[in-house]
């Protein structure tokens, strides 16, 4: 049975426009103009228990919207969203009791207190059985590196430190849920990776289901075997990684270090074609993508040198990156019309 | 049964455990805020007793007995603060609101604790200022053991009226961003109807009517007045009537407000 369900999920905000300066604010105390804006449309998923799923988009594209509604905090406009076969806002209390939360950019631990005060408290709020709270502080302090951190407040910590506390606190009473909402934003490599191993550890030995929102996708590609991917609130993409990468993986990138600004049009074997988004003749870099299944580098390579004098090429290997930024530049629309 | 009451007693304990060491951890501002309660409370004296150069009483009222009131106002002014408004617009701009959601507690519930605590706290940081106002005011300190007990009773139903009012204030910050404007029009009601400058007893009749109902008297005049004798004892049971009315009245239409706002909640664009 899915733990998480949502069906036709939607939020409309509502909001007043202003125009510009003096006049546009006194216009808007008297005539406002309201505006309605679609955040998340009519998105349906299913999550089982254990899965790590990566909930990926554009700024402003839902995502947290869409794990707000999950979380309980805000109220669909239209759809259903069933957490543990709860309403997750109307039952607020009880669907609390079993999920986690990390907002990437805010905190939820008492600011001028001690991690160690806001952990105790935490702990006492979802009734974590003491002899279990001890044992889970002792492993979260080594995992996490929490020792020294402990006696510090908040206030004093990096954001490095803040995040670790963080997730101590949404995991210290065993959520059979965790939604992860950004929680590498602005971390160093060491502390991404300290992170990233607490959460499959989490997940491995407690079995425990995790929706990780993040713009970092290395986070996606080292944890999540599924992946979601919203763009203008509507899902675009719902399916396992390897199967993304097998579709749209066969696309390669090849870079050119031109001599010269190159401003004529180049012949390119069938199955080739410049990427026009971003190219300036000007940067002296020429970047081509081309299906390796109706081409190879080499022909490409070869057809260009022969038209244009290159100082250096370089082959890119397609990762999540680079197959998202495609999906956004059309390539399911593509895929999907042809 | 019990266990549900242990239960909530822990969970409810801890929250407000919290609070004083929240409080506490800004050591600077809680003697500023003891010194410049203190400069009030003695310029509240020294005005007073200019007002009364010539004249025996005022709308009933002796000296000494508006003088032991403004002192005890002064003493207990922390049962008036208002603080919802400013909670959530904050909580609201900053996103901390999502996380008190998400806590596997009422949120009313929760607030409400944290509030009640912080006015004690914020009580016992008043203890300097009543050993000023008894040694260099000479504040007599009613000794009646029943007023007393009639005065505390009246202060917690007055301080939870005030909360779930304040509280329904608060729940507009879901539908306005102009918190700050409407956090000092409540402040200044408060600061004329609370009692907290004149005993509502020296207002004209219609208008110490009006503030009476206010929940702002409700919580620091009200009390104050059966403490110091203002109102007669014998009134006690009718006041703590009215009182214990108001309460299920605004106790019912906080929680409905609330659960019409929470649905109109955004938190930082989402």
């Amino acid at each position: 049975m899915a733990i998480i369900e949502t069906e036709n999920l939607t939020k409309v905000y509502r909001t007043t426009r202003k125009d510009p300066g003096l006049r546009g604010s006194v216009k808007a105390l008297f005539r406002p103009q309201i505006v309605d804006k679609l955040a998340v449309d009519r998105i349906s998923f299913h999550v089982e228990p254990g899965e790590m799923v990566g909930y990926i988009g554009v700024n402003g594209a839902g995502k947290s919207t869409t794990i707000k509604m999950l979380t309980g905090i805000l109220v669909p406009t239209s759809g259903q969203v069933r957490i543990l076969g709860r309403d997750p806002h109307r039952q607020r209390v009880d669907n609390a009791r079993q999920i986690g939360v990390v907002f990437g950019q805010r905190t939820q631990l008492w600011w001028d207190l001690a991690l160690i005060e806001s952990l105790n408290l935490i702990a006492r709020i979802y009734e974590v059985d003491p002899a279990r709270y001890k044992q889970l502080l002792d492993q979260f302090s080594e995992t996490l590196e929490l020792g020294e951190l402990l006696r510090m407040p908040i206030r004093n910590m990096s954001l490095g430190q803040k995040m670790r506390a963080e997730l101590a606190a949404a995991l210290i009473h065993e959520p059979l849920v965790v939604y992860l909402d950004e929680p590498t934003i602005g971390l160093d490599l060491i502390v991404k990776e300290r992170i990233r191993e607490f959460i499959r550890q989490q997940n491995r030995d407690k079995g425990t289901t995790v929706i990780l929102t993040t713009h970092d996708l290395g986070d996606i590609e080292e944890l999540c075997q599924r992946v979601i991917i919203i763009d203008n609130g509507r899902l675009i993409y719902d399916g396992p990684i390897t199967t993304i990468k097998a579709r749209f993986g066969k696309y390669r990138e090849i870079t050119f270090e031109t001599c010269q600004p190159v401003y004529q049009a180049i012949a390119l074997p069938e199955g080739a074609h410049i990427v026009t988004n971003g190219y300036s003749p000007e940067d002296r870099k020429l970047v081509l993508r081309f299906d390796r299944t109706l081409t190879t580098a080499s022909r490409v390579a070869h057809d260009v040198m022969d038209q244009v004098e290159v100082n250096d090429f370089s082959l890119t290997e397609p990762d999540l990156s680079s197959i998202v930024k495609q999906i956004y530049n059309g390539a399911l629309l593509e895929e999907t019309t042809s | 049964m019990i266990q549900a009451i242990r239960r909530r007693t822990n969970i409810y304990g801890a929250m407000a455990g919290i609070v004083p060491k929240t409080f506490l951890a800004y050591s600077l501002w809680v003697w500023v805020s003891l010194f410049l309660n203190t400069i009030t409370m003695t310029i509240l004296v020294f005005f007073w007793k200019a007002v009364y150069a010539d004249t025996g009483t005022i709308a009933g009222l002796d000296l000494q007995t508006t003088l032991t009131y403004i002192l005890l106002a002064q003493i207990f002014l922390p049962l008036g603060d208002l603080s919802m408004i400013f909670e959530f617009g904050y909580s609201l701009r900053e996103g901390g609101i999502a996380h008190a959601l998400l806590r596997p507690v009422d949120f009313q519930g929760g607030f409400y604790v944290q509030y009640m605590t912080q006015t004690l706290t914020s009580l016992f940081l008043q203890i300097p200022m009543a050993l000023v106002a008894w040694l260099v005011f000479g504040l007599r300190f009613p000794t009646d053991l029943q007023l007393w007990a009639v005065f505390i009773l009246s202060a917690i139903l007055g301080r939870t009226i005030l909360f779930f009012f304040d509280w329904m204030l608060a729940c507009l910050t879901f539908y306005t961003t102009e918190v700050w404007g409407l956090g000092v029009l409540v402040y200044g009601a408060s600061l004329f109807f609370s009692g907290s400058l004149v005993p509502l007893a020296m207002l004209p009749g219609w208008l110490q009517t009006f503030a009476l109902a206010t929940p702002f008297a409700q919580a620091l005049y009200v009390p104050l007045s059966l403490l110091t004798g203002i109102t007669p004892l014998s009134q006690a049971p009718m006041v703590l009537l009215i009182q214990v009315i108001l309460l299920i009245t605004l106790g019912v239409l906080s929680r409905l407000f609330f659960r019409v706002a929470v649905r109109k909640v955004t938190v930082q664009g989402g």
